[in-house]
């Protein structure tokens, strides 16, 4: 008991200083939402009188411990403030939004779990084979490309030339939920981010259940049972598997985690109006009360994420149970 | 030698006088040197109606209200909704009667002006626009919240007194002349409903679609995402030639025009990037047009830089810039030159026949003179004091013409014996940099706004950096005083002439060139866009009927050579 207080404490915390840093790391960054929200040619000619004047609608005129006080206190009434870009509440914009990055990034990390492990898979189970080697160099060179290039190439293909997909957005505008329509339109959309992301990310989790069942497969565990005449199937799905889901457990939950971060450049390429497009529009903007509210959330999952991880740990794998 | 001198004296005097005569004749009709007209292979002939349109903007119109929308790439969304007392804009010194029917000086030192408001012109919500409409949006912009218009009533020019004093009738009263209460003011602010907006205790907040007497009314949005407007069938200007025009989101270039080409979106409301007219240009499906937008790309200095105090050396620095160059190498040919200077080679306000040479002699000349002369031996120009040069170039890294040009202009200035490199940072940090003031030069896109339209001109001497040249350069004061002081429209064109020959003299900042407005749109979905200057053809009047948009836009019927 007293080893899930000390875990629950460390989380609250972590959670404490992610909040800080999330207040303190946009107002670092060189810039203020003016200039985004008047335009720099009217901020060039404007006194300092009038800029604290603008600043001042959205209490960022404030010595820095009164806004972080603020910031503070209106977490806990679900108040995050007022984006100065999109001219709305901070915690309305997330919660449009956050459906369409939850579906696109839940997406990609299921496709992307089961195809990086499945190959990963089949990869240690022909290590040094010419399978394994063409499996290796394939992930190894596709999860290098860099998302964005993906992401125009997908579009060139499928959009420009073929014309089989629409290139941006999440919906058909004009179609409403629960029309069949609308649904088609989502998952059309759906296909090119999905594939952007799932060809980036299956590589890693390729990587990592290769490894694992490499490792798994030279414990002393496997011997012993290869001894006992268990058939190599039998091994290697019970035994060397089992034991090696925990890097990928700790990498599907982490990636659960960072979900409703968004996917920042192909969010922004297909235009998707998730939330990883509106950090890019927040960056771009300096919208500080913006970019706290999306921080917040991200580092909330990513907090619980693994606060699920560290809980659930003993479930997977016996060996990490601590006695009391 | 009399004779000749006073054959040169009458000469020198005549020359003044034509001059003088010239400056009456105000404001000037300048010769547009951008056309507007069709750069595609075949010049389509497609329908001037439609039932829909989708069409992409770039950049966030936030709740289309003058509250959110800060900036000159979108503003066209907003004068969908809401309209002006005169229009189509400040630029071009033809300002049309339009929520007005007539605005008239009263005072002869040009201090007191009256608008005569349209009758029976309706709100989105089916009430009339009264006179007590227009009182309270130029009183809000005087007293309310600090907006991108509100400068043009509480700064330049800065009225004090705006009273409805009949239904129809408002009255403007400021305590200098303000000479061009109708050629700018007028046709700049947007009317906003005082139903509305009386009530909301913060303007930037307000998420209701917003009421306007525009010919589309705005019915459903989502912020930064997309924005469905619908013809307004009460509209006092007929009905409009579109149904419906949704307007989608989509910032980055690559897939705007992807989106454009596949046919997602019918057309591309940003500039067309030089490369891609010869790409598109025998494409079937998608016309090319030439627009004068009015846009400009310019090399600011900081001026807080003690350096640049020294007025010869700017222009030292200014004979180093060969625009041709940069026309050529960045815009591929499709610009004009920069060496006109600052304000738009096709602005109404622009005094005609200006130009900066390109002289790289005269400029090293310049230069030495300046005291800038390379002391350590190490092939580049040291500051006076003997301090080496390295000026940094900033630039935003999500413009890459800009990135080339400040590449280019590395070269230039080397040229000359000037060290300087290119440091590309991202929109925000490059926004502060120029704004507070930590930089040599910086390479930006400036606007119609900015850059044709003589109120903003002057406006921008409010800044620290332009007031730092006023205190240190007491020729350019006498003649902003002049300007602020002149009663009369010529009075004060001529201020103003004198003022732009005296900033292309001793510059502050450096014209590159003017970008020619390109843009595409495929012609079988609509066929019924024309030109204004300053919006390019992506504006509401590109959705009238002709009836309501002849004497001030171009129509696309012009087969341009390419």
């Amino acid at each position: 008991m007293t080893y899930y207080i000390r875990i629950c404490l460390q989380y609250l915390l972590a959670l404490f200083a992610a909040l800080t840093v999330n207040f303190l790391l946009p107002r670092l960054a060189p810039g203020d939402p003016l200039n985004s929200l008047l335009g720099s040619d009217n901020v060039s000619t404007m006194s300092e009188a009038q800029k604290q004047e603008v600043l001042a609608d959205f209490g960022l005129h404030l010595p820095l411990h009164e806004q972080f006080w603020n910031y503070l206190t209106g977490i806990f009434h679900g108040d995050f403030g007022n984006s100065v870009v999109l001219g709305m509440p901070v915690w309305d914009a997330l919660m449009q939004r956050l459906p369409w990055t939850l579906l696109l990034m839940g997406l990609a990390l299921v496709i992307s779990t089961l195809i990086g492990t499945l190959l990963g898979i089949l990869s240690a189970w022909r290590r040094g084979a010419v399978a394994d080697i063409a499996t290796m160099t394939g992930s190894l060179f596709i999860g290098s490309l860099p998302p964005f290039w993906v992401a125009m190439m997908l579009i060139i293909v499928f959009s420009t030339t073929l014309g089989w997909l629409p290139s941006f957005g999440a919906y058909q505008l004009g179609t409403s939920f629960p029309n069949w329509n609308w649904f088609l339109g989502v998952g059309k959309r759906l296909i090119m981010p999905v594939a952007a992301l799932t060809i980036y990310q299956s590589a890693a989790v390729l990587l990592i259940a290769r490894s694992s069942m490499v490792m798994a497969r030279e414990q002393d565990y496997v011997t012993f049972a290869r001894s006992r005449g268990v058939s190599e199937g039998k091994i290697f799905f019970k035994h060397a598997f089992r034991n090696a889901l925990l890097p990928l457990y700790t990498h599907v939950m982490l990636g659960l985690g960072a979900l409703v971060g968004g996917a920042l450049i192909v969010e922004t390429v297909f235009s998707y109006p998730g939330l990883g497009s509106l950090v890019v529009t927040g960056v771009n903007s300096r919208d500080y009360l913006l970019l706290q509210g999306l921080f917040v959330i991200t580092s909330v999952s990513i907090i619980a994420a693994n606060f699920l991880t560290d809980l659930f740990y003993p479930l997977i794998d016996p060996r990490t149970r601590r006695a009391g | 030698m009399p004779s000749r001198f006073g054959a040169l004296a009458a000469a020198v005097a005549l020359v003044g006088t034509m001059s003088g005569a010239l400056a009456q004749d105000t404001p000037t009709t300048p010769s547009i040197h951008t056309k507007a007209g069709v750069l595609s292979a075949v010049n389509n002939d497609g329908p001037k109606t439609a039932k829909s349109l989708t069409i992409g903007i770039w950049n966030t119109a936030s709740n289309i209200t003058t509250y959110t929308i800060g900036n000159s790439w979108n503003d066209w969304v907003l004068y969908m909704i809401s309209e002006k007392l005169l229009e189509p804009s400040p630029y071009l010194s033809n300002a049309h009667p339009w929520l007005a029917t007539e605005v008239r000086q009263v005072s002869d030192d040009g201090r007191i002006w009256e608008a005569d408001i349209r009758q029976g012109v309706k709100w989105h919500d089916g009430t009339e626009m009264t006179a007590e409409d227009v009182a309270f949006t130029y009183n809000l912009y005087l007293t309310g919240p600090v907006n991108r218009w509100t400068h043009h009533v509480s700064d330049v020019p800065r009225i004090e007194k705006i009273e409805a004093t009949g239904p129809y009738t408002v009255r403007f009263e400021a305590p200098r002349p303000m000479p061009n209460f109708d050629m700018v003011t007028a046709p700049e602010m947007p009317i906003l409903q005082k139903k509305q907006w009386e009530n909301v205790e913060d303007p930037r907040t307000l998420t209701d679609p917003v009421i306007g007497t525009g010919p589309y009314k705005l019915v459903d949005y989502k912020a930064d995402e997309y924005y469905h407007l619908v013809a307004f069938d009460d509209y006092w200007g007929g009905k409009p030639t579109v149904d419906e025009i949704t307007l989608v989101m989509i910032k980055d270039p690559q897939t705007m025009f992807a989106a454009l080409k596949s046919g997602e979106i019918d057309g591309a409301a940003r500039a067309l990037p030089p490369e891609l007219v010869a790409e598109w240009n025998n494409d079937p499906a998608i016309e090319i047009v030439q627009a004068p937008s009015l846009w400009g790309t310019w090399m600011q200095m900081n001026l807080n830089d003690p350096l640049f105090n020294n007025r010869d050396l700017r222009y030292a620095i200014s004979l180093a810039v060969d625009a041709d160059t940069l026309v050529d190498r960045v815009m591929l040919g499709r610009a004009q030159s920069g060496k006109h200077g600052w304000p738009h080679l096709d602005s109404t306000w622009t005094k005609p026949g200006m130009a900066i040479p390109f002289d790289i002699e005269q400029s090293k000349a310049g230069l030495e003179a300046a005291g800038m002369k390379d002391v350590d031996g190490d092939g580049f120009r040291d500051k006076p004091d003997g301090t080496p040069v390295d000026f940094r170039i900033v630039v935003s890294t999500n413009q890459p013409l800009y990135v080339r040009a400040a590449e280019i202009m590395v070269d230039q200035l080397a040229a000359v014996g000037l060290k300087s490199h290119v440091e590309a940072v991202d929109t925000a940090t490059f926004n502060n940099l120029t704004t507070s003031g930590d930089y040599e030069f910086s390479i930006s896109e400036i606007t119609p706004h900015g850059l044709a339209d003589q109120d903003q001109y002057v406006q921008f001497y409010s800044g620290d950096q332009m007031r730092k040249l006023l205190e240190n350069e007491p020729e350019r004061l006498a003649i902003y005083d002049r300007w602020w002081e002149a009663r009369t429209r010529e009075d004060r064109q001529k201020a103003h002439f004198d003022l732009q020959e005296y900033e292309n003299r001793y510059p502050s900042r450096f014209m590159l060139w003017y970008p020619d407005g390109l843009f595409a749109y495929r012609w079988q979905s609509y066929d019924n866009y024309v030109s204004t200057s300053g919006y390019g053809i992506y504006h509401k009047y590109s959705f009238l009927q002709d009836a309501a948009r002849e004497g001030f836009t171009v129509p696309l019927d012009q087969k341009l050579d390419d």
